[in-house]
């Protein structure tokens, strides 16, 4: 009871304390330097501007104010000579345990303030994708919890040293390792997250689970310390060591400390989130994996079962062998680590099987001995938390399983097999997944997915047929629009709650225009065989991918503040065009990106393609206006940048500096400087018309497996022009 | 002198001296490292137009320290304090003059953090050291408002302390504000804008007519508010 009243006072002060005020008033502001220049979260999507980097920039801002608040209350008594006055009344570790809940509490309040304050900005910055479950999680795990963080941390670095000019030393070189070395890996960063990006059209719960993740193991680590830092309060006028013999002995501090470190130790070491994928991705062992002899696989089927709200996923796949070899022979399946392989049978029979500890590319291997008989069918069940390649831990979020979205992709789907040839049917496969009514299930290929039977739970069984050893689903909360463009249908599928910017972007209009106009200049989509394509709206995965009947757009591509980038298009509706053409240029065929100060890149033609279709449905006037004038205005700038003209300067700089500056101006070069230099292209090639049928040649060439890209040499070949001559010195 | 000193010492040896020295350096770091680099107007990062560029974005905070240190003397507490000060035999107008003088010091020592730290930052980049180029547009930039900003705010902290707060806030005002060309020294919109105009690449700096009377003006206004808003005698009615 009175250490209740004491919190109460203590409380009360800390609310009248002005440099608590102060902290309190600028731990509430922190979220603006999230908005205007610590921008650790660098996706492209609306979520990411203005929700994750403000709320990551909110934690580390308010960690470290609450770090050094702490410090400072804690050393009040003995800055003003009162703590021996103090010591007399109250227990010097009941006041340090008192003082630590109500900065904690203090600290709690101030992030519940901030949530309120920035709600409204917020959610007017964002606009029709916001979400109050992502801001709500947001503000809870990037900033909330960064607050007590630091109150701990803080409080352990004065409890142990006793004097506030160390505590603060100590306290900055904690938060300063997390700002810096620590800010990559995902498990050290306490103060700061590794969150890339924040979906606007799809749930984002596994990026915050890894935060949740990493903020409670820290939560056990720094109460650990705490404890230990809290036994060493100074009491009975004894040092350091003689102040923790003297806590120790009540047994149960020390074994609270220890286990809460402990805890904190094994959540470290076990983490499930990320797998532990061979560092060096050189290596790819599995690929090289020899084939069966005699042994093929003529089929396999997959029952798989998500379970939306804990993000696993349980299934049952089955796969049909004909062993001519007359001998026993170990077939090798590829199974992403998270996954327990819980049985395996063959012909009905448990069999022995193995689990390798050997991770490469998100993938262990799982191995099963085929008997010698001619025919067996192996049925392995699996399931379990699918977990991310620790090579690019940095960037989770990509294993959403939610009502909302879910992505599975190959051995994530069902085991790959890695070592037995398909019989002269492909590896036929069928698949069947159940989920909830409200989503939509997309196969990523020809396969047409169906339902297949309704259960009363409100979930359907939806089967689809398809090829290969691996396969790709999504699913999720999308709208779908067919469009019959270029002798295809596309059917379109966007998330539901991108359907406003979408419509005002003039989504379907832009699909039909580009596709008829590629299509009629320069060919049809390798990928889009068979007269259909799929055109699937991803989450944010910072790129894409195509196959046979389906193509992949980012949604980062179609962000709001993205549709009014002017670089890619005067108006919403030619930003869409833009990204569409990226089907043709960048997908379609590739460009090597592994230069990035190089003005060759995907963009060059996919802004000169849409460019001509603009012109073609707006008119010259409008086309000349927005385009081509604005990229002469552009690439005058350029040339007369001082970095371009003084090149020398630019070398003086540190790289990471350089490489900045150049990054910025390359910019311009991708964006403006290419597509003048194919326009003159056009003009010395004889026309728009001899430009589209070079065009078209490059489009439908013949692909060396080896370096697939198409090279700024192969367009100057086909168009029989050096590189000399498209330069813009004088004709800009 | 030695209320000079001592005025000196209250203001500058403090936590709040170093905290806004340690937030100036770094918001003039960030502005340097992102901004500056990339110089203004197709110019250098170290031409006048880049640097007076970097002046004019740290102008705001200048001010507002300039104010804070101000508030020493015009806070309530301070005011509190003048029943003692009262009381000595120091001539009224001597001792503000000290104070005056103090606060104009510590202006001063942040400018010269700024300065120092651009410096810093063109011999770190760019071994550039040509400091002597860029002394104009120091006068230019910092001079006038900063000199306008300690004599206004004499007036506005000892007429109602809180409106030194408020008047902080005047500088922002003038960067978000779509104020005359005039006055484009103070929405700092003059250094990227007017070398446009010169038709040239790289233009030695210079100032039109109208925005040379503006600072002209602008620093004879803080001048007489200084002179002529001397501290109250003995026995006369404080605010």
């Amino acid at each position: 009871m009175k250490n209740l009243r004491l919190f109460s006072l203590e409380l009360r002060r800390l609310f009248q304390s002005p440099l608590a005020l102060s902290i309190i008033f600028f731990t509430m502001v922190s979220p603006l330097a999230g908005l205007i220049f610590y921008k650790p979260a660098d996706a492209d999507t609306m979520l990411t501007a203005y929700l994750a980097n403000p709320s990551i920039a909110g934690g580390a801002a308010g960690g470290i104010l609450f770090g050094i608040l702490t410090v400072f209350e804690l050393d009040r008594a003995s800055r003003s000579r009162t703590d021996v006055l103090l010591d007399a009344a109250v227990s010097s570790q009941s006041m340090a345990a008192i003082r630590l809940l109500s900065l904690t509490a203090a600290a709690l309040m101030t992030a519940a303030a901030a949530m309120a304050v920035w709600f409204p900005i917020t959610r007017g910055q964002i606009g029709t994708v916001f979400d109050g479950t992502d801001y709500l999680l947001s503000y809870l795990l990037f900033m909330g919890l960064s607050l007590p963080l630091g109150a701990l941390a803080g409080a352990s670095a004065y409890q142990f040293t006793q004097r506030a000019d160390l505590a603060l030393v100590l306290f900055a070189a904690f938060a300063g390792l997390s700002l810096t070395v620590w800010s990559d890996n995902w498990q050290l960063c306490w103060l700061n997250p590794c969150v890339w990006a924040l979906s606007d059209d799809f749930s984002n719960f596994r990026i915050f689970r890894s935060v949740a993740y990493m903020r409670l193991t820290w939560l056990a680590a720094l109460a650990g310390l705490w404890t230990l830092s809290w036994m060493c309060v100074r009491q009975y006028g004894k040092g350091i060591f003689g102040s923790f013999l003297r806590s120790a002995r009540r047994i149960y501090r020390p074994v609270i400390a220890l286990a809460l470190l402990l805890c904190s130790g094994t959540a470290y070491a076990a983490q499930p989130l990320v797998d532990h994928s061979n560092p060096d991705e050189t290596v790819f062992t599995f690929g090289e994996l020899e084939y069966l002899e005699g042994v093929v696989c003529t089929g396999r089927t997959a029952q798989v079962f998500p379970n939306l709200t804990d993000g696993t996923v349980t299934g049952l796949a089955s796969y049909q062998f004909q062993n001519t070899s007359g001998q026993a022979q170990k077939a090798a399946f590829a199974v992403t680590p998270g996954y327990r392989i819980s049985s395996v049978q063959i012909n009905g029979e448990e069999a022995p099987f193995v689990l390798g500890d050997y991770q490469e590319y998100n993938e262990a291997m799982l191995e099963v001995e085929l008997p010698a008989e001619e025919a067996a069918e192996v049925t392995v069940e699996y399931g379990g938390f699918p977990q991310e390649n620790r090579n690019s831990s940095a960037m989770q979020g990509g294993r959403e399983i939610s009502e909302e979205y879910l992505c599975l992709e190959n051995a994530s789907l069902a085991p790959r097999l890695m070592n037995v040839l398909p019989d002269e049917k492909l590896y036929p496969a069928v698949i069947e997944i159940t989920l909830p009514d409200s989503m939509t299930v997309i196969p990523f290929g020809t396969g047409e997915a169906e339902i297949v039977s309704e259960q009363e739970d409100g979930t359907s069984t939806w089967r689809y047929e398809d090829n290969g050893t691996g396969g790709i689903l999504y699913a999720g909360d999308y709208i779908r629009e067919d469009i019959e463009a270029g002798g295809i249908t596309v059917e379109f599928y966007y998330g539901r709650k991108h359907q406003e910017v979408m419509e005002e972007a003039g989504a379907a209009e832009a699909v039909k225009a580009v596709i008829d106009y590629c299509t009629e200049h320069y060919g049809t989509l390798s990928f889009g065989a068979g007269g259909r394509l799929k055109l699937i709206e991803s989450r944010v995965v910072g790129g894409g991918y195509a196959t046979e009947g389906a193509s992949l757009l980012d949604e980062a591509d179609f962000t709001a503040a993205n549709l009014e980038d002017g670089g890619k298009g005067a108006a919403a509706g030619e930003v869409m065009i833009h990204e569409l053409v990226h089907q043709w240029w960048g997908l379609g065929n590739m460009f090597d990106s592994s230069d990035e100060t190089s003005s060759w890149s995907a963009e060059g033609l996919t802004v000169y393609t849409t460019y001509r279709i603009v012109k073609e449905l707006y008119g010259e006037e409008y086309a000349r206006e927005y385009y081509t004038d604005q990229w002469k205005q552009a690439v005058d700038d350029y040339y007369l940048n001082f970095y371009v003209r003084n090149p020398e300067y630019l070398d003086k700089l540190p790289e990471e500096k350089r490489l900045e500056i150049s990054n910025s101006l390359s910019y311009v070069r991708q964006y403006c400087e290419m597509p003048l230099k194919i326009l003159k292209a056009e003009e010395l090639a004889g026309g728009e018309e001899a430009m589209d049928e070079i065009l078209q040649k490059l489009f439908n060439r013949e692909l060396d497996p080896a370096y697939p890209y198409l090279t700024y040499e192969d367009f100057l070949d086909a168009c029989g022009l050096t590189e000399e001559e498209l330069n813009l010195d004088e004709n800009i | 002198m030695k209320i000079y000193k001592y005025e000196c010492r209250r203001l500058l040896w403090n936590k709040f001296f170093f905290g806004i020295g340690l937030v100036l350096l770094f918001y003039g770091w960030q502005v340097l490292n992102r901004v500056t680099i990339l110089g203004v107007s197709r110019t250098a990062p170290f031409s006048p137009w880049s640097f007076g560029d970097y002046l004019s974005r740290i102008l705001p905070l200048l001010w507002a320290g300039a104010l804070f240190f101000l508030s020493f003397f015009t806070s309530v507490r301070a005011k509190r304090a003048d029943i003692l000060t009262d009381a000595t035999p120091v001539i009224p107008w001597k001792y503000g003059l000290a104070r005056c003088g103090a606060a104009m010091t510590g202006t001063g020592l942040l400018t010269l953090l700024c300065l120092g730290e651009a410096f810093v930052f063109y011999g770190w980049y760019f071994n550039w050291y040509q400091w002597e180029i860029l002394l104009p547009t120091v006068t230019a930039a910092l001079i006038p408002p900063l000199v306008l900003g300690l004599g206004s705010g004499w007036l506005l902290g000892r007429c109602r302390p809180w409106l030194l707060y408020v008047w902080m806030l005047f500088p922002f005002m003038c960067r978000v504000l779509p104020l005359p060309k005039a006055l484009g020294l103070w929405d700092g919109r003059f250094f990227t804008e007017y070398p446009q105009t010169l038709g040239i690449l790289d233009p030695v700096f210079s100032m039109p007519a109208s925005v040379i009377a503006v600072q002209l003006l602008a620093f004879a206004a803080g001048v007489l508010l200084l002179v002529f808003n001397r501290p109250a005698g003995r026995g006369t009615r404080r605010f």
